[in-house]
């Protein structure tokens, strides 16, 4: 098996590429060819063929470019006149399972996690997956064939890559210290080393265990299934699929009702949903209010048809969110802006009732419509207060979306930052993390990643840099200008929810 | 020496995440970085999967980040989004401004489901139909509520009776069948429309291949394809294993059965409780009877002017009668008392007979108004003799209050052959079962005809008593013990009688205590000089008492003779009589005549009834 590191740049795979050029006739699903976007062409991989009015579209994904810019072109916007690249002809299944997943659990014994892990992998009965994910896959795409193993963007459909960050990320840190040599050794094994492969079934396995809604699902089906979604005041392009119902497919516009969530293809029929609903809320408790927002604490097992819906929304603009699975394990902390119409939903995260990795969050998003206006950084706050209330440390699950990872990293920046800069003379990363009720590791990141945490005469230190405080210092202005939205710990109504062993087992 | 140093290095390099590092500024810092150690600062994973941290936009976003913390001015990047049209034009109509904050935070737990009425909503063909169908009727219009309300039951009864339906082509269900399913939600008004709207979705279930008509999630239906059918969601999650034990199995079958029982006991007392709330209906309703009647019977009787028994017009306590019945084998004649309970008012079925009158109770009352006489004579002839001591030795009347009043409790005397072994911290067995029951105004009077003279001590063996005094002493009292000489001749030697004033001398110390000890009750002589008083006081009256028993004072020996020992008595019985034995006997029988005989004696005397 390749490494996956190298296989996201072409020249870098090893496996020989079968090139060629192609007509529109000879295009197929799988295949890479050149397609114009913004401007510029860029290579991307056709994932769907669909004639329409005489023609057909093609559904296609950027290379480096993330899924929720894939969309159907037409004919005319790919260059025949470059080479594409034609899918690597099938592979014997044995590849599926062959990578020993390096789930270095703890860096300090990463060969140890490693080798046993593979013996894990092992001891598994080949019988029970041989072939069944190959098919499923296939099922799932049918019109094509396998897509290349070499490209990375394939490979990420059956990949979980998630346990070495996780591990890496986990708030629990038993060894008070941590060697840097080591993290950094085993966060090089973990690239080197060869991507696990998760059989559909070990995936499914891991859902069963772990409660996680994040995970990635092996299988996705990667064409978006809604063209628009209509709610409250906007109209949205959906990112991702969604396991909507399965005629929504075919319609222009779902229109969705913005305070219970209902969906529908019909807009007589919306209307008249609308006559009937008589939500003006998120139907939980609300739990914080302060003059701009408000937080609703909804139980997934109490609503679940709420629940339910908020789920196949959010996973319109979730990628790694996955349905598999009901929602009675979740807590969905729901932040609302209030008007005379009632409690808009802007964005939400969910919270395991009980999570055994310490997480704090599952699923975080602010809806489209609500983006780059400062809602991610309350909600992230807010994850952050009732961590505190709980007196834990937390952490978002892993993966983390490249917009949650920006946005995380920058609520991280100024809490650390502007704890540093109150006139303390020390810090020590535990005290840091237990004010904030940020795990270690996370503010180990946050420091490394400004490049703060350096090392002089003999001893680590924490260096306050010119750029860090230059930044900060211009965020504040800006933040002068247009005020600042934080929350305020003292109006949240909230003790941290007790649930018994009943309520919190994933049957009904 | 450069070993050292690396070793050092290398320990250096470990990040405490416990250990206070310095905060410095960057001016701070010298310039020259750590290279060795600096490389040794690792990347933090991101977070983000690894396929998409490499993604253009991501990476065009951290790196101008980064070049920010380096000190470089970047313009804030964003990562594209697909679009987002703000479309109000329906808005106001289709959310009314209906929303009202209340002051205090919003708690609610009614569902979707409670708040979206009913679970059927018309699509634009149900609509259209509608408009239709009401055209061609024109007397009756089928509301749009209530056309919801029957194709929801349509559809309902459907999904119960086809579950399968869409897999296993099954024809529509016919128009019996819906409308005998129906359920009582359905309104009357609503159910002449029945055959007109079954028609109608009819159609429209033939037309999506007997399928829901509304568009539903696909749940898993444990079919083998629906793991990669992307569509099916929200599965049950599997009830995670618990480790199955003999122990936890049989723990749980014991709370099964626990919590049944506990359940059935609950039932029985429910049960129970209503059994018992109609018996007293029923008693009610009798006892109203049975007082109507006695009414009309009193009417009755004053009408036709017949006086006589009146006993049949109030409650006559059902007496010994039921009893019997009750309990007729438990029982026995013999025995009352033992196997009759207490005859409960409620015992006999008639709890209400309290509030009548009955002969019993009369005479119960008037019996205790004599006997309150009687005890508020008693506490006034207390009163009057508050602060006296009765300083006769056995009065012709003993006062009865001690015996009623229990002022002093008759001390229980417990005969030991030896002391007690007495062991250290041990807690001692107190013999006395009403301790610390003293009151304290039990002092107030003192009969010291209590007592019987010093010397006409009954109990002729030592005995002893363990009590325990004021803050929980215990005591010991001893009475009878055999004293040295010494000693018993302080109280007991003639010498006493001829000069009590002897008395002061200490040598009487150890006899006043002995003194103290056996009346140890008496806690108002505690005091050393009433300690004295009480032996002076008893010798001299021991002095006087046999005053005149001498011939003459010559004799310097005095013997002590008690004149009432049984040695004596038997003596002068076998003497028959002797000039001695009868003034003897006068000299008894006539107490002397300033006597402070007992008050009481003539006010016990119960008031005539
Ligand atoms: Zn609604």
């Amino acid at each position: 098996m390749a490494p996956r590191e190298g296989s996201n740049e072409p020249s870098g795979t090893p496996v020989p590429l079968e090139k060629g050029f192609a007509t529109l006739a000879t295009l197929r699903t799988g295949v890479k060819a050149w397609v114009h976007k913004d401007g510029e062409y860029r290579k991307a991989e056709i994932l769907a063929i669909q004639p329409k009015k005489g023609t057909n579209t093609y559904y296609v994904h950027y290379e480096e470019f993330n899924k929720r810019l894939d969309e159907w072109v037409r004919p005319d916007r790919i260059d025949l006149t470059r080479e594409v690249e034609w899918p690597a002809p099938e592979k014997p299944d044995k590849k599926k399972t062959q990578g020993a997943p390096p789930k270095a659990q703890q860096p300090q014994s990463k060969s140890d996690a490693a080798s046993k892990n593979q013996k894990k992998t092992l001891k598994r009965p080949r019988s029970s997956q041989g072939g069944t994910p190959e098919v499923l896959t296939d099922a799932g795409n049918s019109k094509s064939s396998r897509p290349s193993r070499a490209s990375g963007k394939e490979n990420k459909e059956v990949t979980i890559l998630a346990p070495e960050i996780t591990d890496l990320a986990t708030p629990k840190v038993e060894d008070e210290e941590i060697d840097l040599v080591d993290v950094q050794d085993a966060a090089a094994a973990a690239k080197a080393a060869p991507p696990e492969e998760y059989s559909r079934e070990e995936e499914i396995e891991k859902l069963r265990t772990s409660g996680s809604l994040t995970q990635n699902q092996t299988e996705i089906s990667r064409v978006r299934n809604l063209e628009k979604i209509q709610m409250g005041k906007h109209e949205i392009e959906p990112w991702y699929f969604s396991p909507y119902p399965v005629e929504f497919a075919e319609e222009d516009m779902v229109y969705i009702c913005e305070f219970c969530l209902g969906y529908y293809a019909d807009v007589t029929q919306f209307e008249r949903h609308r006559e009937k609903c008589t939500l003006q809320h998120p139907p939980g408790n609300e739990i914080y209010r302060d003059d701009f927002v408000s937080f609703f604490e909804i139980d997934g097992r109490r609503q679940r048809t709420w629940c339910r819906n908020l789920c196949l929304l959010s996973k319109l603009f979730l990628d790694h969110k996955t349905l598999y699975y009901d929602v009675d394990p979740f807590l969905f902390y729901c932040m609302c802006i209030r008007s005379e119409h009632g409690c808009h939903f802007v964005g939400y995260f969910s919270k395991e009732k009980e999570s055994a990795e310490g997480y704090n969050v599952a699923c975080i998003l602010t809806l489209p419509q609500y983006q780059r206006a400062g809602f991610g950084r309350l909600l992230i706050q807010f994850s952050y207060e009732l961590s505190k209330r709980e007196g834990k440390l937390g952490s978002p699950e892993k993966p983390l979306s490249d917009l949650g990872l920006l946005g995380y990293r920058a609520y991280w920046q100024e809490t650390i930052v502007d704890l540093l800069m109150d006139g303390r003379t020390d810090a020590n990363v535990e005290e840091l993390g237990a004010i904030t009720a940020m795990t270690t590791n996370d503010v180990l990141h946050t420091l490394q990643n400004l490049n703060m945490l350096r090392y002089s005469k003999n001893q680590h230190v924490i260096v306050l840099t010119d750029a860090v405080i230059e930044q900060r210092e211009r965020q504040k202005e800006k933040e002068k200008l247009r005020g600042k939205r934080v929350i305020d710990p003292e109006r949240l109504q909230w003790k941290p929810p007790v649930f018994t062993a009943s309520s919190r087992t994933w049957n009904w | 020496m450069a070993q050292r140093v690396t070793g050092q290095r290398f320990r250096q390099r470990k990040l405490s995440t416990k250990q206070s590092l310095p905060v410095l500024r960057e001016s701070e810092v010298d310039g020259l970085v750590d290279d060795e150690a600096q490389r040794h600062v690792p990347r933090v994973e991101t977070g983000v999967e690894k396929a998409e941290e490499t993604e253009h936009h991501l990476q065009a976003v951290i790196s101008a980040s980064a070049a920010a913390a380096v000190g470089g001015k970047v313009a804030q990047l964003y990562i594209p989004t697909p679009d987002v049209v703000q479309n109000e034009k329906q808005y106001d109509k289709l959310y009314p401004k209906a929303f009202k904050q209340p002051a205090t935070y919003i708690r609610t737990s009614s569902t979707v489901e409670d708040g979206t009425g009913c679970p059927y909503t018309a699509d634009h063909s149900d609509f259209v139909f509608l408009k239709v169908a009401n055209q061609r009727n024109e007397k009756l219009k089928c509301t749009v509520d209530e056309f919801e309300i029957l194709m929801n039951s349509f559809e309902e009864t459907a999904a119960s009776k086809q579950p399968y339906a869409a897999v296993s082509n099954a024809p529509v269900l016919s128009y019996d069948d819906v409308e005998a399913a129906m359920s009582d939600e359905v309104p009357e008004e609503a159910r002449t429309f029945a055959k007109v709207v079954y028609e109608h979705w009819k159609s429209r279930r033939v037309a999506n291949g007997n399928r829901s008509l509304s568009p539903s999630l696909k749940f898993e239906t444990n079919v083998e394809t629906d793991d990669a059918d992307p569509y099916v969601c929200f599965r049950r999650r599997e009830v995670r294993q618990t480790r199955k034990t003999r122990g936890r199995d049989a723990q749980a079958t014991e709370k099964c059965n626990t919590l049944r029982w506990q359940l059935e006991q609950a039932r029985d007392l429910m049960r129970k409780t209503v059994i018992k709330v109609q018996t007293d209906h029923k008693a009610l309703l009798l006892e109203r009877d049975v007082f109507l009647q006695r009414k009309a019977v009193r009417e009755m009787r004053r009408t036709l002017n017949i006086k006589g028994d009146d006993d049949d017009l109030i409650n006559q306590k059902p007496a010994q009668k039921p009893k019997p019945k009750a309990e007729p084998n438990m029982a026995q004649r013999g025995v009352p008392g033992l196997g009759v309970k207490t005859p409960l008012p409620r015992a006999d079925g008639r709890p209400f007979d309290s509030d009548l009158l009955s002969l019993q109770d009369q005479k119960a009352r008037k019996k205790e108004s004599i006997t309150s006489f009687i005890d508020d004579n008693l506490n006034k002839h207390q009163d009057w003799n508050k602060g006296y001591v009765d300083m006769t030795w056995r009065p012709i009347t003993p006062p009865l209050e001690q015996s009623l009043k229990s002022t002093f409790r008759p001390a229980i005397v417990v005969a030991l052959p030896t002391p007690p072994a007495s062991e250290e911290g041990e807690p001692m067995d107190i013999d006395e079962t009403t301790v610390g029951k003293r009151r304290r105004d039990s002092f107030d009077v003192q009969y010291e005809t209590s007592r019987v003279p010093p010397w006409e001590n009954p109990e002729k063996r030592p005995s002893f008593r363990r009590r325990t005094g004021r803050g929980g002493r215990v005591m010991i009292d001893r009475r009878g013990i055999q004293r040295d000489r010494d000693n018993a001749n302080e109280f007991y030697a003639p010498r006493a009688y001829t000069s009590p004033s002897h008395k002061e001398s200490k040598s009487l110390y150890p006899g006043q205590r002995a003194l103290k000890r056996s009346f140890g009750d008496l806690e108002m002589y505690d005091r050393p000089t009433a300690k004295r008083q009480i032996s002076d006081h008893d010798a001299h009256r021991t002095f006087d008492r046999f005053k005149y028993d001498r011939d003459s004072d010559e004799d310097e020996e005095l013997y002590v003779i008690d004149p009432h020992s049984d040695s004596h008595m038997k003596y002068r019985v076998l003497m028959e009589r002797s000039t001695s034995t009868l003034q003897l006997r006068r000299s008894q029988g006539g107490q002397p005549p300033g006597h402070h005989r007992s008050a009481s004696g003539q006010h016990l005397i119960p008031p005539p009834a």
